[in-house]
């Protein structure tokens, strides 16, 4: 299947996104505070962007049966947003002064660019790396938790069969929608790469 | 030398439109000691560039207000020129003219086109001021003379200049009130698309 092909094509990234001292404190609970506090503000941003190019691409099946389905996911990004907000408040963030940094905002735009002017198969194949690398992240942190592991939420969160279910859903859209051409290559290898620098740009900014 | 001082957001961006306009690589093609492969590569990023500018052009015009349709009009076809003398230029050259694009020019096109679709036509306006108001400044700082004057000239014509004071004329008649903020992100956009060239 596409999905698996491009998941494997892009093991390298998703390697690299998994040892990233930012991955690695949060699975060990030792990422710092202030870290974390400044990717949950950005990722809030960025999802708020997501859920928008899930309707995009809503908008833009033949069918409704399909899109169905992102309607489906986007009921999931509100769910995301609510764990996030949950977060925000804990941790004394005002989203209302969220600015987004560079990484962040190449990733926003690179994703609202596909969904409003490419296919329906290049805003799949856009959306699809941040779905299968949450999912797969949470599993791999997942033997990490402990009693009291300060990012217990965020890892139970990503490693649970719903969020696997979301992600499985969106891969089937992907084999549905999608053939395997260099456009379709490019935006997933892209968002991989969006991945990673979101990860490392909540480090650099916080020092 | 061309100024934009008089802009609003000129004077809003205060060093960010320095940080826009002002960058080693046009010092080094001011002073003709800049390496062809240097140019070269900031060259094919530059049609890449105009490729999404066009597209970003296309749709300003499909959303503009009355009076900002002639000028949209005029600068999609002048840059339909543009991209036909891109493609021979760069073959004269032999150059790539299906290049890869660079991770800064792959932003800086992902942001004009996400923002045609998704920002008042207003902020739109600006953002087209600010491209063109920083490549006819920014080249405007040279002389036309040496190993690139014909470059220089071109986008630093009297017909280029116009056009962008037209541009300037209708974010002044079309306010909004995040012009500045997108305005300043293009200055940004700028910065890091001047320097882009100078790493492999």
């Amino acid at each position: 299947m596409l999905s698996h092909e491009l998941w494997t094509a892009n093991a390298d990234l998703r390697q690299a996104c998994l040892e990233h001292p930012f991955v690695q404190g949060l699975g060990n609970g030792t990422l710092e505070g202030d870290a974390f506090k400044c990717y949950v503000a950005q990722d809030v941003f960025f999802l708020k962007a997501f859920f928008r190019a899930y309707g995009l691409a809503a908008a833009r099946c033949p069918d409704l049966e399909r899109a169905g389905v992102f309607h489906g996911l986007m009921g999931g990004v509100l769910e995301e947003l609510k764990l996030h907000e949950g977060y925000a408040a804990r941790l004394g963030i005002d989203l209302r002064t969220v600015r987004p940094y560079p990484a962040a905002r190449a990733y926003t735009d690179f994703l609202l660019r596909t969904a409003w002017h490419e296919g329906l198969d290049r805003t799949v194949a856009a959306m699809t790396p941040c779905m299968r690398l949450y999912a797969w992240l949470g599993k791999k942190l997942r033997p990490r938790l402990r009693l009291d592991h300060p990012y217990q939420r965020w890892i139970e969160t990503y490693s649970s069969d719903g969020f696997e279910d979301l992600a499985r859903s969106l891969e089937r859209l992907l084999d549905g929608v999608a053939t395997d051409t260099p456009a379709v290559r490019d935006a997933y290898r892209y968002a991989m790469r969006c991945e990673h620098d979101f990860f490392a740009a909540a480090m650099e900014e916080t020092g | 030398m061309t100024s934009f001082d008089q802009s609003r957001l000129v004077r809003g961006a205060g060093e960010l439109w320095k940080q826009g306009t002002e960058a080693a690589f046009l010092d080094a093609v001011r002073d003709a000691s800049l390496p062809r492969p240097a140019f070269d590569r900031w060259l094919v990023q530059d049609f890449l560039f105009v490729q999404g500018l066009t597209v970003f052009a296309s749709l300003v015009a499909a959303r503009a207000p009355r009076d900002a349709q002639r000028v949209t009009i005029q600068g999609l076809a002048a840059l339909n020129d543009e991209l036909d003398w891109f493609e021979d230029n760069l073959e004269q050259r032999g150059l790539d003219v299906h290049p890869s694009p660079h991770p800064v020019c792959q932003r800086y096109t992902d942001y004009l086109l996400a923002s045609a679709y998704g920002k008042p036509v207003e902020v739109l306006l600006a953002i087209f001021f600010g491209v063109e108001a920083a490549y006819c400044v920014g080249w405007g700082r040279c002389e036309p003379k040496g190993p690139y004057a014909e470059f220089i000239e071109r986008w630093t014509s009297p017909a280029f200049i116009k056009y962008v004071r037209v541009l300037q004329g209708l974010v002044d008649t079309h306010p909004h009130p995040d012009q500045q903020a997108e305005f300043d992100e293009v200055m940004r956009l700028e910065h890091d698309f001047w320097e882009m060239t100078w790493k492999e």
